[in-house]
């Protein structure tokens, strides 16, 4: 195995853990339920997952009707599945789905 | 004890789609490291002691490049840094049912997929919180990034090049899982955060970088929500 390679991966992996886990071990919140800190963390998530769509979204933003009407059709099965049922696995699916039959309807 | 929602059972049912998302995903990264002259195991040794994509698409571009190692290490674990926010966020919204004992194993598959699948969980109730529910909810797209990557690695893109539009309907799944997530904890105290982050978002990822792009977004929603708005609160 190539030793750059075996380096970097174990700093960055070994990095990345410590990340994720060494915060939950530190009580941000304690003794301020409602404060400051609190607060912010609340948000975070919600924050997070609108970047996430955010960024997921803008490479498919193209001004051509070819590319925006497969992702159009896929958002709008996505939202309707997720109205059917509030459940996050099936409007997955479902947009995915739709998506994938508008992408091959329009390259006929 | 862990409440009847709150079993590894429930966990892993909660990650199904990540799981699923994940998997062409990995191929993608698999194709890339073997393009890039990695071994299926070299490959699939990366995405399982990493376990974070863009950071190991940059990865492989630093080492094909030539760059030094410490420098590229670095480059790479500064695009890691936002997952600091993750477990506190997560723990915050669990409230009292928080525990850490074993975060030490569910924490290390905070991937950005997995950490939105939790916050939609806690979200919908507290009560779904437990440590066996996140090593559920953490497993499945673990494991499945990695398989992704061997399969890609070994196979290349033969297996989907023949069919553009299951193609096309992979290459939409972790998108329409983000929409999914993002209507989930949709509410009206979270409005001005979500629009906050999303305005932030775009510019930032447009003019820098789209690892910049989340950081900016996140801070930029989560100082919002340090903001009582009238009128939003409830």
């Amino acid at each position: 195995m190539n030793a750059d390679l075996v380096i970097i991966t174990l700093i960055v992996g070994i990095g990345t853990w410590v990340f994720r886990v060494l915060p939950t071990k530190i009580d941000l919140t304690a003794g301020r339920p409602g404060g400051p800190v609190s607060r912010f963390l609340a948000a975070t998530g919600p924050a997070a997952i609108a970047a996430l769509f955010a960024v997921s979204f803008l490479p498919m933003l193209e001004p051509d009707m070819t590319v925006l009407a497969p992702v159009a059709i896929g958002i709008a099965a996505t939202v309707a599945g997720f109205a059917f049922r509030r459940d996050v696995a099936l409007a997955t699916v479902f947009g995915a789905i739709a998506y994938g039959l508008a992408y091959a309807l329009i390259a006929m | 004890m862990p409440t009847p929602s709150a079993t590894f059972r429930a966990g892993f049912r909660e990650s199904l789609p990540i799981t699923l998302g994940y998997f062409p995903i990995g191929i993608s990264f698999g194709i890339a490291a073997a393009r890039a002259g990695l071994s299926p195991l070299e490959a699939v040794f990366v995405s399982a002691v990493i376990y974070a994509g863009a950071a190991q698409f940059l990865a492989l571009a630093l080492l094909t490049g030539g760059a030094p190692v410490i420098v590229s290490a670095l480059s790479v674990l500064a695009m890691n840094l936002r997952h600091v926010l993750y477990g506190p966020a997560i723990l915050e919204a669990a409230k009292e049912r928080a525990a850490t004992r074993f975060s030490w194993l569910w924490g290390g598959w905070l991937s950005d997929g997995a950490f939105g699948a939790a916050i939609v969980g806690v979200s919908r109730s507290k009560e779904n919180f437990s440590e066996r529910w996140m090593l559920g909810l953490g497993i499945g797209p673990y494991f499945s990034w990695a398989a992704g990557t061997g399969t890609g690695a070994i196979f290349g893109g033969g297996a989907v090049e023949d069919f553009p539009a299951v193609d096309a309907a992979l290459g939409f799944l972790l998108p329409a899982l983000f929409l999914a997530m993002l209507l989930a904890v949709l509410s009206r105290k979270q409005l001005a955060v979500i629009i906050a982050s999303v305005i932030v978002t775009i510019p930032a990822s447009l003019v820098f970088s789209t690892t910049v792009g989340i950081v900016a977004g996140m801070i930029a929603g989560s100082l919002v929500g340090l903001v009582r708005i009238r009128g939003l609160e409830r």
